[in-house]
């Protein structure tokens, strides 16, 4: 069994709520928060539904300075991660002992376009901030300067899943004791009309058969599901080793028991059974858990045709009968690289509330054999808890949580 | 344009760019370090200024001037030169 390695704080924005109560409580009363996107640089031509933001809360220690030269993607790690920081109290932890690890690439995509616009008559006055912010590395700059963190910080991609990864580099940078406290942090990510029309034109996001009723088109797992709709959140997670948990009392969320990537040597968006069974097969070794001692699964469940048949295949044939499945996208949408970090923060949420949150939109489950949380909360107290993400160039991820009482 | 106000100018989008200069009253022997300016910063808030002029600097003469009464001087040259 791998050394212990447990969660010490969370934070998490999404297009339902900014930090963990007002999070937890739209998760659990079922609110979503689906339109036709207005962000500028969201439409061209077109009527994108997704999720987005409303006006960011920032702490009054934010300077204007700050803010201004910050992208939106930079604003909302900005607001998870001090969230995060001061729950998990890292003020009082060595800065030379901390790392960050963020989850995504190419996230500033609509920040980058509209630039690309403003200047597009005259180059020669481009913000030379441009040179700076193009990079996602930006990110762990403009982080680290904030929090004044001297350990390690990295970008790590993997399309959907990099929010997951992102946990699984932090646990290992943790267990390779390069630092105590490693942040995983799935960004934001920020698209412009561009990627909607490319993700669109992939058949991957809906919705043809919604477009008119925002309410109705994010469906996981529904049979009237027609592809993934986009939701901008962003979380961090922090990952720390169970000693320097220990040694600092503070009061873990869970821990993280094992997990596994795997490849499916495919570029393509769609999904594998094998991939995905192999990547929950690997979890589940490494945690030493069974499928029958998992209670809850937060699946990927992005509301796509192959995707959503294939993981209930994968889920049956690893042999799982008894765990809730409820789909937090049905609820936020899908936040492409923050996706896997939300989606943890969610499930430990629901372990602490002991309360699973509705799925919205599912009325005929296209399997309706599974222990799906529909329209209503569920009580239920979370032992153990497998989360789902996938990305498309074939990847899947899985990791297995484990309550901290039981750890 | 006149001197006052183009330090008018390079006032407002220091301004702009740093906080906490509200009320701070601008000479021309600030430097724009002294206020709290990185190198990025100096660079962001010439551009700013190049873009309200609608004229364009070489970057290596914007390494000159000492502070903004100089980099004033330097804006109304370029000005009076196009």
């Amino acid at each position: 069994m791998l050394p212990k390695t447990v969660v010490t704080g969370v934070g998490v924005i999404a297009a339902t709520g900014q930090g963990k109560a007002a999070f937890t409580t739209a998760l659990l009363e079922g609110k979503h928060a689906f339109g036709v996107m207005r962000r500028p640089g969201r439409q061209l031509q077109s009527s994108y539904i997704g999720a987005e933001i409303g006006e960011i809360t920032f702490s009054p220690d934010i300077t204007q300075r700050t803010l201004r030269a910050s992208s939106l993607s930079a604003q909302a790690a900005l607001v998870v991660l001090q969230e995060a920081w001061s729950e998990a109290r890292l003020s009082d932890v060595d800065p030379c002992r901390i790392g960050l690890i963020v989850g995504g690439s190419n996230v500033q995509q609509r920040e980058l376009a509209q630039m690309h616009e403003t200047y597009r008559e005259s180059p020669a006055f481009l913000r030379p901030t441009y040179g700076l912010s193009f990079m996602d590395s930006d990110l762990c700059g403009f982080c680290t300067s904030q929090f004044g963190i001297h350990g390690l910080a990295y970008t790590v991609g993997g399309a959907s899943a990099s929010g997951q990864l992102a946990i699984i580099q932090a646990a290992q940078a943790v267990l390779m004791k390069q630092v105590d406290v490693c942040i995983a942090l799935g960004a934001l990510m920020d698209l412009s009309h561009w990627e909607c029309r490319g993700l669109r034109a992939l058949g991957a996001m809906g919705s043809d058969r919604f477009g008119d009723q925002p309410a109705l088109a994010c469906r996981p797992f529904d049979r009237d599901h027609d592809g993934f709709i986009f939701g901008e959140c962003c979380g961090a997670v922090v990952i720390e080793s169970g000693e320097s948990c220990d040694r600092r009392g503070v009061k873990p969320y869970a821990t993280l028991r094992g997990w596994g990537i795997v490849m499916d040597g495919n570029r393509n968006p769609d999904p594998s059974l094998e991939g995905e069974t192999q990547a929950i097969q690997k979890a589940l070794g490494t945690a030493g858990l069974s499928p029958s001692q998992i209670d809850y699964v937060n699946p990927h469940g992005t509301g796509s045709f192959a995707g959503d048949e294939t993981e209930l295949k994968a889920l049956r044939s690893c042999g799982f009968t008894r765990p809730y499945l409820n789909a937090t996208k049905s609820l936020i949408g899908h936040g492409l690289s923050a996706a896997g970090t939300v989606e943890v923060i969610t499930t430990l949420l629901q372990m602490q509330a002991g309360r699973l949150h509705p799925t919205r939109n599912l009325e005929n489950p296209i399997d309706s054999t599974m222990n799906w949380v529909t329209n209503k909360p569920v009580d239920h107290l979370i032992e153990n808890a497998l989360t789902l993400s996938m990305g498309f160039g074939g990847i899947n991820t899985a990791l297995c949580w484990q309550h901290h009482h039981q750890a | 344009m006149n001197k006052t106000k183009l330090l008018d100018l390079i006032a407002q989008h220091t301004r702009e760019v740093l906080s906490g200069l509200e009320t701070h009253p601008f000479v021309a022997a600030d430097r724009l370090a002294d206020l709290g300016a990185n190198s990025v910063d100096r660079a962001e808030i010439a551009m700013l200024v190049q873009e309200s002029l609608n004229i364009s600097i070489p970057r290596v003469e914007l390494f000159g001037p000492k502070n903004i009464g100089e980099l004033a001087d330097l804006f109304l040259q370029k000005l009076d030169a196009a």
